[in-house]
């Protein structure tokens, strides 16, 4: 299966527990696993009890697991921080105030934090050789959708920039006279350059997403939840991204057939509805349903955690990326 | 002075003043039409870039504001085209020094 791995579903359906299930089975599998989340609730540390950070650090008691969690925060301070840094560099100083007005009204524009996020992601799949499969724990559906459709778009944008940029630089040179030095020349532009680097990475970004991403989908047996799912697949068939599979947590446990208290009973009556919908999802929904998850009556954590991971059906071995 | 020098001391006058008018008249405010030009293909360049400078917000202006370290005579000139801007036809015509 592809190396990089996205689980994504609605807020609190147990994108995490999955995520962490997963990346606990490829490790026992003996395949060399980095879990990534982008959680700034950071739901990872939280599962495996313990503290991650911005650097991968393996994970105690498991072997061949690494994980990593993501600040968008401290992502848009770091690119933020950088670009002054390269200001001071170049630009003179009455100018510096100038500039850094607008620096900062890009760094608090809304698509900061989401544009943070997924220069990070891209960065972890372009440097993942230490790894055989990354799996990444996404934010909320709707976020995760939007982030994911962002090369396409961003590349096409890029591409007018330079179209732009580069028809001002040659009427530049055709203004200046005789052997007049032009104001712009094209040759070593700086600004083309860096978009240049820009493109490259979408161009990188969406490929590695076609071609190198698997998609999984984590619900719960209720309505709006399967209808979210409905909606996330057909977008991100749209994206012409491929969702590899289904999983269905939180499951209510059936009662013994023996038990017939008001508990049994209301068990039974969950049960029932929660069976309607997970046929549902079996008929109807293409991506196939890889795992039945029961509600736990605790945290999944420690060996619940490998209870998880034996229940999902889903395929370990991790080819090599195709697109570099 | 012979004929031939005063003929050709003539003739140097006339191509310096013809050559003038030529550049004055009709290559000056070619290249300067070019320029402005570039200049107003530049301003839409930018304001591709930083469209929130208008208050317009753009998806983009992240990565754009990469560039800010490089395109300092750019963002300059820019700001102060825009300060001084007339209506369109004055813009367009201005090589014409009216």
């Amino acid at each position: 299966m592809e190396p990089f791995v996205f689980v994504g579903g609605k807020g609190g359906v147990g994108k995490t527990t999955v995520s962490c299930a997963y990346g606990v089975k490829c490790a026992n599998a003996g395949v060399d696993t980095l879990v990534v989340s982008t959680d700034p609730a950071h739901s990872v540390s939280d599962v495996f009890d313990q503290q991650f950070g911005d650097v991968p650090e393996s994970v105690e008691g498991v072997e061949n697991l690494d994980a990593l969690e993501i600040d968008p925060e401290e992502e848009v301070t770091a690119h933020l921080d950088d670009i002054r840094h390269r200001l001071s560099d170049q630009v003179s100083a009455a100018m510096v105030n100038e500039i850094n007005q607008q620096l900062e009204m890009a760094h608090q524009t809304p698509g900061a934090y989401e544009s943070a996020l997924f220069d990070r992601f891209v960065d972890v799949m372009r440097n993942s050789e230490p790894y055989d499969r990354v799996v990444f724990d996404t934010a909320p559906t709707g976020s995760t959708l939007r982030l994911l459709a962002l090369p396409e778009f961003m590349e096409g944008w890029v591409n007018r920039l330079m179209h732009k940029r580069e028809q001002s630089i040659d009427l530049f040179e055709k203004a200046a006279i005789g052997n007049n030095e032009p104001r712009r020349v094209m040759d070593g532009d700086p600004v083309l350059e860096r978009l240049q680097e820009r493109k490259e990475f979408f161009e990188y970004a969406g490929g590695a997403l076609r071609n190198d991403a698997a998609f999984f989908l984590v619900l719960n047996p209720d309505t709006l939840s399967l209808n979210e799912t409905e909606r996330a697949i057909s977008d991100l068939d749209g994206e012409d991204l491929s969702v590899r599979g289904i999983v269905a947590n939180k499951l209510t446990p059936s009662p013994d057939p023996d038990e017939n208290g008001r508990g049994a009973r209301y068990l039974r009556d969950r049960v029932e509805t929660e069976r309607e919908r997970v046929e549902r999802v079996e008929e109807t929904f293409d991506p196939p349903l890889v795992a039945e998850i029961a509600f736990r009556t605790r945290e999944v954590q420690g060996d619940l955690l490998a209870d998880v991971a034996d229940e999902l059906d889903v395929d370990v071995r991790a080819e090599s990326p195709t697109f570099v | 002075m012979t004929l031939a020098d005063r003929i050709e001391s003539y003739r140097a006058t006339l191509e310096e003043w013809l050559r003038g008018l030529y550049h004055g008249m009709i290559t000056h405010p070619a290249y300067e039409k070019i320029e402005k030009e570039a200049e107003d293909a530049e301003d839409a360049f930018l304001l591709a870039c930083f469209p929130d400078a208008f208050g317009i917000p753009s998806p983009v202006s992240y990565y754009t504001a990469e560039l800010l370290p490089y395109i300092e005579d750019e963002f300059e000139s820019w700001e102060r085209r825009l300060w001084d801007r007339d209506s369109y036809i004055e813009r367009k015509g201005q090589q014409y020094h009216f």
